[in-house]
């Protein structure tokens, strides 16, 4: 008899979902975290004010030499002082990277994962995205359309809460909206500019998920709407933002059917060959190095996509000696993230008579694909959207001239208008990027490292060149001055922090490693809903779709345990 | 009852020369270098120094100045528990460098010259550092680091920038 009906590996967004899924449809379920417990009350920094952290709440720069420099590099915006608990030490989990190439793996081993630390801007994917592969040939066919993960998208939703405007964009299907946040006058300016000028690009307001209008659900969680600090980074009291600390990890505990274990590193399953099935998970005690080993009748994996891999790596056997379920050869490969590196910044003159009120959270405007909507139009395939907004500039950092009365005074004017955007395109699947395990280095615990070796096609190199162009041209259609751009630099692969495609999902097991319900063609109880099924990245946002897969694959589970299938 | 700014100048007391209250209360005057106190980074030069520019680029108006919350003890505090040793040094080679112009420009000791001549002489470097390309030889990071610390102190954060720990609520279109 197993111990639990399901186990869970990961407490991040697609953990979360899909152990809220599972116990709400009455099953035992056990969620492995391999860090530490958070505790909002006590390990929440949203509420310290300004002079409350030291040192501008910067993390000292030998200590970010010393154990972040990775993180640190990916996203200094977002590691303070205060924080700094959010984010591993690159010291105590390192990787590898093959050589020639660069690799931001950006992360939080906590509860919760990195759905705390997450930029909250959601997007469904639509057909477009779902028939890139085989329209174009890269990659493999989606075994789904937009039509089956659809309603999956709309109970996602419904339960995180997502504040943004219906459309009736085709390319961008909308969600179930909860209020959006205001364009300001300066938004909304460029956008009648834009749209007028380029007939074909729309701007919207960014679609995140923060509560604007709190459903009941989202109430009885303890959950109610954003208050416009802007201190997300930092975890959110009110639970206004979604993470599955704050909606769906305390769902899943009030059915009473969830247990969850901390400091569990998970180094391997277990494999039976002669019923074909995953019997368990054996994890090493992060802090004790104790092994332990769990059963279960399923198990869902959301590790993360490259951990998630690496732990299939691991998993080796006499039916799989190559890890399991990796008889297709694609466990690891088509390893994708979106790229950055390309966009605009300028000037919006005539208002500067108004500023704003509240501390928006996570942008403001987002400009929706617009580039082979219609067939094949542009020097490259696929596409990209815009993230950015405008904002009076202020005058903070005391980067401006003067002294005396004057320079106070200054700071009170929140100064000219300025518009940013940035683009984030769709990275090509592709076999020869991959997660492997590191043939001879092993961490703490005695898990190989993770060896990645990632790099970028022509394509995308392509496709944000001519972003430059776009952002660029549409800020000159809307009058802005002082228009900069500065020469294109890829951000490196994994700093867009949207890791995907490691198990793809696929119709044919020779190519890919699982079928439509993110289970593994080859051993029926083992799904994976994190970011490793995704057969192409699309440019929006992942992390709405790996919630929809996992509740999608949590309830074809449960079917199949309650009809005894497994 | 006193108001707040009563209660700031019944504080005032003296450090290097230049007037200084203690910060307006809160964690950061514990982690700053207490106004006063000997500092932990700067030399008493260094200390004379940072007091006086940060005292002219943020003097007490209606509301406190860089003295009154104690942005000297708050950069000492930060050069001590946050920067490397890289940033140290370049810091405190950008004061000798600062030092050096503003007695040039002053035409003897920048530290005990009146508060017009000095202001004078300030406000000439200030603006030819920002007409010019780069750092200014290390001044607009020092302006920088003195701005950021008086904008980070409650004083600075609240009574200057009108900050509010929760909005509540977002307006786009606030006319001024």
């Amino acid at each position: 008899m197993a111990d639990f009906d399901a186990i869970v590996v990961g407490s991040g967004m697609s953990g979360g979902m899909s152990a809220k899924e599972l116990t709400e449809r009455g099953l035992k379920v056990l969620v492995l975290e391999r860090g530490p417990e958070i505790i909002p009350e006590r390990d929440y920094v949203d509420n310290l004010a300004p002079w409350e952290s030291p040192n501008l709440d910067s993390v000292a720069q030998d200590e970010i030499a010393e154990h972040y420099p990775k993180q640190y590099g990916g996203v200094a915006y977002a590691i303070k002082e205060s924080n700094k608990h959010f984010w591993v030490k690159d010291d105590e989990h390192p990787y590898e990277e093959a050589e020639g190439t660069s690799y931001d793996w950006l992360r939080g081993y906590h509860t919760g994962g990195r759905s705390i630390m997450w930029s909250r801007q959601v997007y469904r994917l639509s057909d477009l995205d779902f028939n890139a592969n085989k329209t174009d040939g890269h990659g493999i066919d989606w075994p789904i359309r937009y039509e089956d993960i659809e309603p999956w998208y709309q109970k996602v939703e419904t339960f995180i809460g997502i504040a943004g405007s219906a459309e009736g964009l085709p390319q961008l299907p909308d969600s179930v909206f909860q209020p959006a946040f205001e364009l300001t006058d300066a938004e909304k300016a460029l956008k009648a500019k834009v749209e007028t000028t380029f007939p074909e690009r729309n701007i919207i307001p960014a679609r995140i998920a923060h509560l604007t209008d709190a459903t009941d659900e989202q109430k009885e969680l303890g959950r109610s709407n954003c208050q416009v600090r802007n201190r997300c980074h930092f975890g959110c009291s009110f639970k206004a933002y979604f993470s599955s600390l704050n909606a769906t990890l305390p769902a899943a505990e009030r059915t009473g059917n969830l247990t969850m274990v901390h400091n569990a590193i998970v180094s391997s399953l277990e494999y039976d060959a002669q019923t074909n099935r995953v019997t368990g998970v054996r994890i090493v005690d992060a802090e004790s190095n104790e092994k332990r080993f769990y059963t279960a009748k399923v198990v869902f994996l959301n590790a993360s996509t490259i951990a998630s891999a690496m732990i299939l790596l691991q998993s080796t056997s006499e039916t799989y000696p190559n890890g399991l379920v990796n008889r297709s050869d694609q466990v690891g490969r088509n390893l994708m993230d979106h790229v950055s590196g390309a966009g605009a910044v300028g000037l919006m003159s005539g208002f500067d008579n108004q500023k704003v009120f509240g501390r928006r959270p996570s942008g403001g405007i987002y400009i929706p694909r617009y580039a082979n909507l219609n067939g094949q139009d542009k020097p490259y395939l696929r596409g990209f959207g815009f993230q950015g907004g405008s904002s009076p500039l202020g005058n903070g950092g005391g980067q401006i001239a003067g002294i005396g009365r004057n320079f106070k005074e200054a700071h009170k004017n929140p100064g000219p208008w300025r518009v940013n955007i940035g683009a984030f395109g769709e990275q090509l699947p592709n076999s020869e990027n991959r997660v492997t395990l590191h043939p001879s280095k092993r961490d703490r615990w005695g898990n190989p490292l993770a060896l990645l070796n990632v790099t970028y096609s022509d394509n995308e190199h392509t496709m944000l060149q001519e972003a430059s162009k776009d952002a660029v041209a549409m800020l000159e259609a809307a009058g802005c001055t002082n228009i900069t751009a500065n020469e294109v630099s890829l951000t490196k692969p994994g700093n867009r922090i949207h890791e995907m495609g490691s198990a793809r999902m696929g119709r044919d097991p020779a190519n890919s490693v699982l079928n439509q319900w993110c289970q593994a063609h080859d051993v029926p109880n083992l799904f994976i809903t994190d970011g490793s099924f995704m057969a192409s990245s699309a440019c929006q946002n992942p992390s709405l779709t790996y919630m929809a897969f996992s509740a999608r694959a949590a309830h074809y589970a449960a079917d199949l345990i309650a009809d005894g299938t497994l | 009852m006193r108001t707040r700014r009563e209660v700031l100048q019944g504080l005032i007391v003296s450090i290097g020369g230049a007037t200084a209250l203690t910060a307006c209360g809160g964690v950061a005057n514990v982690l700053s270098t207490q106004s006063g106190s000997a500092p932990r980074f700067y030399t008493d030069a260094e200390m004379a120094l940072v007091s006086r520019v940060s005292d002219l680029i943020i003097p007490r108006t209606e509301t406190p100045g860089a003295l009154d919350v104690n942005v000297p003890g708050y950069m000492d505090g930060l050069m001590t528990d946050w920067a490397s040793t890289e940033t140290k040094n370049a810091h405190r080679q950008a004061l000798l460098q600062i030092k050096q112009s503003l007695d040039t420009q002053a035409g003897e000791d920048f530290l005990q010259v009146n508060d017009e001549t000095a202001e004078r002489a300030l406000a000439v470097f200030d603006a030819r550092a920002f007409a010019a390309a780069g750092d200014g030889n290390g001044y607009k990071r020092v302006k920088g680091y003195m701005s950021q610390s008086f904008f980070a102190t409650e004083g600075g954060a609240t009574e200057e920038l009108k900050w509010v720990a929760v909005p509540g609520r977002w307006d786009p279109s606030v006319e001024i």
